[in-house]
């Protein structure tokens, strides 16, 4: 049947939506957090996975996005919301300039320059006491006051899905082969007519935004936000999530998220030894199934929603046109 | 010597790569149904030259100019709107997307492309270069023969004025070569102008109307390939006779 992925996906979605209120307070919290995670981890992978853009400072702009949502709530008054498109747009116009000053970086040289970048934003909160409270915390006004954590696990559900509709459209439209082209070989797409630098700067900006996002809700929903949030230690599980779902798409991208942070939960009787669990894990997955371990289940999936009921191709050739 | 209206002249280029001098002031005009052979020993400046006229390498003196109008400095993406289509001289596709993949990105980068429009000219290119049948492959799995077809390919997708195809005889099976040749030939009589770099001689020479030969970063020849053939500065350049 075409399409019965996506049905058994809603279905999903819609189970987990009923579902949701019988969560205890604890799963939930695991849940939000789950989306928070998928929200970064899919348009790390739009920058990373598409482009091949190795950005090490995506967890930066969750700060950033976070701090100055809850700043300008603070400071002005403004409600929630509105803070956050603002910290979606600061992160988009950093994000865009990072991606200028990196135009001829790639690889190894791309990523120190984002870490230098990570590490310079994440002292400035630390040590702006005045404004920022440093390492004590800013408290930040919550995105709703009830006291279940029900209305903010919708509110992530919403935020993912729209993310994920709005990302799966840049995706799977001509931009999406525009940024694999990019990926592949950059003078060859130049040669093919390619804005390079236009795109990679749109991808940067792009990618930024959501994570501004990310951070945003993450910052109204804990109601404490640390510089830690910007920090190496949350940045190298985003690239572990996004690594061991399958960075070249965004559902496994996601789907890494989920299954890291839940197993992150799950391990914690190890202390700090789920983590060289998950290094250990990283490394068998870049040297044994580099496109992620779940992307061929992914595959799978998504066969069911096609006529033939062939394997997708792991580059199918895209029919919908979301116009550039 | 040229036949029609001139596409693409560029002036006085220069490019030094630390000491050595890879472009001394090169002048080279390409008008509209030339079938150009650009010959020389290795390390005579013949990529260089490409490199520059197709928006690949900024020179650091001289004008490029296409359709008389000045594009030096500008990016590369821009000549191939204005319809400069290259191979390079090791290919270069994007390997892990379909060959009808690499084929749509040229296709939809062209203004007001659509799709379906896309979808079917690439198919009639496929069809054309005889690759139809391997449609949904990764460009990576594709023989080296299949992958320079599939690089002219997308070039052709471009609608293209004027092809630069930088060695594109090297290390491909004679049976591809000649197919290679008579995909040129059939492309040239369409109205297509070429420029071809190859150290092929005898393929060069086949299809070429006009040769031009590059020794130590200097055009040192320009004219009908029966005089170059002749010229004694040719032989004791290229041949180190």
């Amino acid at each position: 049947m075409r399409g019965l992925h996506i049905y058994i996906l809603l279905a999903a979605i819609a189970l987990a939506l009923v579902y949701a209120p019988h969560l205890n307070a604890y799963w939930m919290h695991v849940a939000i957090i789950a989306m928070f995670y998928g929200i970064l981890a899919a348009s790390w992978s739009l920058l990373a996975g598409y482009v091949g853009l190795f950005s090490l400072g995506h967890m930066a702009f969750a700060s950033i996005g976070g701090y100055t949502s809850a700043l300008l709530v603070q400071w002005y008054g403004i409600p929630i919301p509105l803070g956050m498109a603002a910290g979606i747009v600061m992160c988009c116009a950093l994000g865009g300039l990072i991606g200028w000053v990196c135009l001829r970086m790639s690889g190894p040289y791309l990523a120190i320059f984002t870490l230098g970048f990570a590490e310079i934003v994440r002292i400035i909160f630390s040590t702006e006491d005045d404004v920022t409270a440093g390492m004590a915390g800013l408290h930040t006004e919550r995105l709703f006051d009830a006291i279940s954590r029900l209305p903010f696990f919708y509110t992530a559900c919403a935020l993912l899905t729209v993310s994920l509709l709005l990302m799966g459209g840049i995706v799977r439209s001509r931009w999406g082969l525009f940024l694999r082209a990019i990926r592949e070989d950059e003078q060859a797409a130049a040669a093919s007519g390619v804005p390079v630098a236009r795109f990679r700067i749109v991808t940067f900006a792009i990618a930024s935004g959501f994570a501004g996002l990310a951070g945003g809700f993450y910052a109204h929903y804990i109601g404490i936000l640390t510089p830690s949030l910007g920090g190496l230690d949350l940045m190298a599980i985003l690239v572990v999530m996004t690594v061991i779902g399958g960075m070249e798409r965004l559902p496994t991208a996601v789907g890494g998220a989920f299954v890291v942070e839940v197993l992150l939960e799950v391990l914690r009787g190890y202390g700090q030894w789920r983590l060289p669990i998950f290094g250990i894990v990283l490394l068998l997955t870049m040297r044994f199934a580099r496109n992620g371990l779940l992307t061929p289940l992914w595959l799978r999936f998504e066969a069911l929603g096609q006529a033939s009921g062939a394997l997708a191709s792991a580059a199918d050739v895209p029919q919908k046109d979301a116009e550039a | 010597m040229t036949p029609g209206v001139e596409l693409i002249r560029g002036t006085g280029l220069v490019k030094r790569f630390g000491g050595i001098v890879a472009s001394d002031a090169v002048e080279l005009a390409v008008a509209e149904g030339d079938l150009i052979g650009l010959i020389g020993p290795n390390g005579s400046g013949k990529t260089t030259l490409i490199n520059m006229l197709t928006g690949h390498l900024t020179p650091d003196r001289g004008e490029v100019f296409v359709r008389r109008r000045k594009v030096s400095n500008r990016p590369a993406h821009v000549y191939a709107g204005m319809g400069v289509a290259r191979t390079f001289q090791l290919t270069q596709l994007f390997g892990r997307m379909t060959v009808i993949e690499n084929l749509l990105v040229p296709g939809l980068s062209r203004p007001y492309s659509t799709w379906q429009a896309a979808n079917r000219r690439a198919r009639r290119c496929l069809e054309f270069l005889n690759l139809a049948h391997l449609e949904r492959m990764h460009a990576r799995n594709l023989s080296g023969g299949q992958q320079k077809l599939l690089e002219l390919g997308r070039c052709l997708m471009l609608e293209p004025a004027i092809l630069f195809l930088d060695e594109p005889f090297a290390g491909i099976h004679p049976q591809l070569r000649d197919e290679l040749i008579k995909r040129i030939q059939e492309l040239h009589r369409g109205g297509r102008t070429f420029v071809v770099v190859d150290h092929d001689m005898e393929s060069i020479l086949r299809i070429s109307q006009r040769l031009v030969v590059m020794a130590r970063g200097r055009k040192i020849a320009d004219g009908l390939p029966a005089d170059i053939q002749a010229d004694q500065k040719v032989l004791a350049a290229y041949a180190g006779l």
